[in-house]
């Protein structure tokens, strides 16, 4: 027998039975107390920590609202834009998929190394954007070989588009990525990462309305972020749509008839206060701000001479040349410094202050009273008024009809211009106020600065006798066909009385009407008034004046203000054009043809 | 009283009879159903990866219940007659093995035969146990003499798992000194000295034999979340998969740590977690208890020779310490060494030793009944 016979004490044994047994209760003991305490006590928090496991919220971007016109004509809507992207994790080598991704992208390899570069953090699954707006055919290239190309997925986004390209393309703006100091500052988390931001124009103004609302979706994925289906999905919102006061045909009209010209166009409805046309010339097609933009077009748009992303309408500032004696009319009237039968005597030239002063008539008006004066925009009666009042109370009136301070049209970015006062001098030079600059100020000249927005405003006030129309672009805002929000139309009234504006009037309706200035704006049947205006560039006193007002850049800017008809009226338009040269000649005639066409699609002609 | 005569045939027939009256039916069944549970479980844990582990594991059951009563049908003493050369046979074969070495996932420690997997070092426990058994019976106390003798078969075979490297096994087979310490006196100075020893191996080989990742391995338990690339990484998500099972647990094949991957190991060393999330506390203490009732009735035996005793108490302690270490592992209470949980966890060669050593337990309970 090998095995050795029963040694050991039954006392030991059952020691060893008691001490197992024991030693087992024990230690069972102890791992359902520590079971229990994970899984009961604990439950909550693992769970919690199971579900971040395996969740992940991904947004779904909203497309974004549409912008029309008063009619219902399509200016931004969506289109889906196809995105080339690149997936790491299906990449087998990366040089022949960075090879591939630059023939299909168009891109450099060294642009696709700095791209895929800047997403190196991120997990393999992660999707690179290598191109956006990828050509249709490279899509069906792609998609039709999705074996031979793994690492390749094309994306499906709305992105935005603008059908009538160039048409409005100041008041639409434009959109372009959100940056990472904006992401910060967004408290609300409202904006995510490559999301896309009206940055001017109506994008921007009504971002709110636009941008619509994001949709979520929850996804379950694996330890490694493989995502295996969709657990819960909100479905993005559109945005709202925006309805503009804009009459398409009209803002089409005009900019074909500035085609080759440098300026802005305004006409406003009367009745409303709501703008029918706004253009400013050159222009940009606001899609190109969506693609991406080579450093090459950029410096070319951007070092524009004409600036063509400028908004001339509301950020261009010009003198207002003879348009201000409106303004100077009105002050001179109501301060009760003229009346309208006393008249001053034009001989072509005054002296004030030991200054001679010219009329741009050389050869006189004769005796000019104040309607005579307004028809032929004499500076010499002007002159004399402005003499007689000083620069305060003409800064006074010049802000009490606009000037100095923002129209308040609903864009943003738009600048206030500058009413010149005594304090002002102070400030700025720290010197005190000439009476002698209070003479070029009075035919709006000097250090005065205006945007034609404020041109609009301050003719709409006067075609509406001292009630001051809120300049805006926006008719309503709609939800899925229902009105959300509706603009109303707001007047405020000016403090001068309302006779003086009616011999205003009279004085602008001859301007057109009675072989004035502005008669090349004339129109058989229609009462239009205006009054013309041409800013210098260059002083006429320069020697060389002549001669360097045949180059182009230092002919004077052409304005003509104006509204028809004069009873009741319904349009007042503002026109500028850059260095246009004589107002009468070139600006009037514009107006003409505006009006013309408003009418006639109206009917009334 | 003389035995009445029968014929031979007859004898044998009565035999079978006594056997399998005699045989713990009970605790095989629990045997059994640990087995199964465990096929079932391996299923879940391969199911959002189309492995099949399970089939393997079945057939790997087949083979172990097979060699049971193989086993089972053995003599005792037949048995431990030949445990030492089965134990030198297997020093050999992991000396081979460390020599030639096939690498199998950067450890030594697999064996290709005929196609099969074979873990050799799990094999080990069985001999290396029926051996300590018989030195144990040869001393009175343990004298230096017994000291060296015990200590020395216990640590050739763990260096030399150690060097494979399979850090599990050989920890596992670790637990055979304490063992045998607690079964038999010991000399005072004997024990101080050990003690003594094992600190200082302990600290010898935490710097020289162990490499960086498994001392990472250790440690990382401390503080799960600073090794969250690592075993730290393991730990949380285990106890995450532990503890989202709550009282009734997410359902077979629907726990979200263990379907979609967030659970290591979830078919070997963390098949305990698998359990707790999908089935939850009420199930996860039930299989507990079944566990429970196995060690209980393990531990209560009869014997006829000494051998017998330490056998049982150094095999099922040595199953005990498995468990143990194994399910507070997966709680974050011991370090991730790479240790399975007995009768459950996928491994062919695991199942098949313990089933050996079950078979040989189940054989000693029943001489008794026997005789």
């Amino acid at each position: 027998m090998y095995l050795s016979k029963r040694k050991i004490s039954s006392d030991f044994v059952k020691r060893a039975a008691i001490v197992s047994t024991v030693f087992l209760i024990g230690t069972f003991f102890f791992i359902f107390v520590a079971f229990w305490s994970i899984q009961i006590v604990h439950n909550e928090k693992y769970t919690q920590l199971a579900i971040k496991n395996i969740t992940r919220v991904i947004d779904l971007p909203a497309p974004r609202g549409m912008i029309v016109d008063r009619l219902g004509r399509v200016l931004a809507e969506n289109k889906i834009n196809f995105t080339l992207y690149l997936v790491r994790e299906n990449v087998e080598k990366l040089e022949k998929a960075i090879e591939k991704a630059s023939y299909f992208s168009g891109k450099s390899v060294a642009d696709i190394d700095q791209i895929i570069d800047k997403y190196k953090k991120y997990s393999g699954f992660y999707r690179i954007p290598i191109k956006s707006n990828l050509p249709r055919a490279t899509v069906i290239f792609i998609q039709s070989r999705k074996d031979e190309f793994p690492e390749f997925e094309i994306g499906m986004e709305p992105s935005r588009t603008y059908p009538l390209a160039h048409c409005a393309a100041h008041l639409l703006g434009h959109i372009s990525e959100i940056t990472e100091t904006e992401l910060n500052a967004d408290k609300f988390g409202i904006y995510g990462f490559g999301d896309l931001v009206g940055r001017s124009g109506i994008e921007n103004q009504y971002e709110t309305f636009l941008r619509g609302v994001k949709g979520r979706q929850t996804v379950i994925k694996n330890n490694v972020e493989r995502i295996q289906r969709i657990s819960s999905e909100v479905k993005p919102e559109i945005g709202e749509t925006v309805v503009l006061t804009l009459d398409l045909r009209l803002q089409e009209f005009i900019e074909n008839l500035l085609a080759n010209e440098s300026g802005a166009v305004g006409v406003l409805d009367l009745k409303t206060g709501g703008v029918l046309a706004l253009v400013s010339k050159p222009d940009f097609n606001p899609e190109i701000f969506s693609r991406e933009m080579g450093q090459e077009q950029w410096q070319a748009i951007s070092n524009d001479p004409q600036k063509p992303l400028q908004n001339k309408f509301l950020q261009g500032i010009y003198s207002p040349g003879s348009v201000f004696k409106i303004i100077m009319a009105l002050a001179g009237l109501q301060e009760k410094i003229i009346s309208p039968n006393s008249s001053v005597f034009c001989s072509g030239s005054q002296v004030f202050y030991d200054r001679v002063f010219h009329c741009w008539n050389p050869g006189g008006h004769g005796a000019v009273n104040f309607f005579a004066a307004l028809q032929n925009s004499c500076n010499i009666y002007f002159y004399n008024l402005g003499m007689k009042m000083d620069i305060d109370t003409i800064a006074s009136y010049a802000r009490l009809m606009g000037l100095g301070k923002e129209s308040g049209i609903d864009l943003p970015n738009e600048k206030a211009g500058l009413v010149p006062d005594s304090a002002w001098k102070m400030n700025t030079f720290n010197q005190r106020w000439f009476a002698g600059e209070t003479i070029s100020v009075s035919i709006g000249h000097g250090s005065l600065n205006v945007t034609p927005a404020q041109m609009l405003k301050l003719i709409a006030t006067v075609a509406l006798r001292g009630r001051m129309p809120k300049l805006h672009l926006l008719q309503r805002i709609e939800k899925q066909g229902k009105v959300v929000r509706e603009f109303t139309a707001g007047f405020s009234r000016v403090p001068i009385d309302e006779k003086n504006f009616e011999l205003l009037i009279e004085g602008l309706f001859r301007v057109v009407n009675s072989e004035g200035t502005g008669r090349a704006a004339k129109i058989d049947g229609l009462d239009i008034c205006g009054k013309t205006g041409t800013s210098q560039i260059i002083a006429k006193e320069n020697p060389r004046y002549k001669q360097l007002t045949k180059e182009k850049k230092f002919m004077p800017h052409s304005w003509f203000v104006s509204f028809a008809p004069r009873v009741n009226p319904r349009l007042a338009m503002v026109v500028l054009v850059e260095n246009g040269g004589d107002a009468g000649a070139i600006a009037a005639p514009l107006a003409a043809q505006i009006y013309k066409k408003y009418f006639e699609n109206e009917g009334l002609l | 009283m003389p035995r009445r005569w029968r014929p031979r045939s007859t004898k044998n027939i009565l035999k079978m009879k006594d056997y399998f009256k005699y045989f713990d039916k009970f605790t095989f069944v629990l045997l059994l159903l640990l087995s199964l549970i465990s096929i079932f479980l391996i299923y879940s844990a391969g199911y959002s990866s189309h492995e099949t582990h399970y089939l393997k594991q079945a057939v790997w059951l087949i083979v172990s219940l097979l060699v049971f009563f193989i086993v089972f049908a053995l003599k005792i003493d037949f048995i431990f007659r030949n445990a030492f050369t089965v134990y030198l046979a297997l020093i050999v074969i992991l000396v081979m093995q460390i020599v030639l070495g096939g690498t199998v996932a950067r450890t030594k420690s697999w064996f290709r035969l005929w196609g099969i997997g074979f873990q050799f070092s799990e094999f080990v426990k069985i001999p290396l146990a029926l051996y300590l058994a018989k030195i144990l019976t040869q001393f009175e106390v343990i004298d230096w003499k017994a000291f060296v003798k015990l200590v020395g078969v216990i640590v050739a075979p763990v260096v030399l798992i150690i060097l494979q490297p399979d850090m599990g096994v050989s920890f596992i087979l670790c637990s055979f000194v304490p063992l045998v310490i607690l079964l038999k006196k010991v000399k005072p100075a004997v024990l101080v000295i050990s003690l003594l020893l094992v600190v200082f191996s302990g600290i010898i080989g935490w710097y020289s034999i162990l490499r960086p990742y498994q001392r990472d391995r250790i440690i990382s338990f401390l503080n799960p979340s600073e090794y969250k690339t690592s075993t730290g990484y393991q730990i949380i998500q285990s106890k995450i998969a532990i503890g989202s099972g709550g009282l009734s647990g997410k359902g077979y094949l629907k726990g979200s740590q263990s379907q979609y991957k967030f659970l290591p190991a979830r078919h070997t060393d963390f098949i305990i977690s698998l359990i707790g999330e999908e089935f939850g506390f009420i199930n996860t203490g039930l299989l507990f208890f079944v566990f429970f009732i196995l060690f209980y009735r393990q531990f209560k035996f009869n014997f006829k020779n000494d051998e017998e005793f330490y056998f049982i108490f150094l095999f099922n302690g040595l199953i005990l310490f498995q468990f143990i270490i194994n399910v507070t592992m997966a709680i974050g209470f011991f370090p991730v060494l790479g240790i399975s949980l007995p009768f459950v966890s996928y491994g062919g060669s695991s199942l098949l030793s313990l089933f050996i050593g079950e078979a040989i337990v189940f054989r000693i309970k029943i001489n008794n009944y026997l005789t």
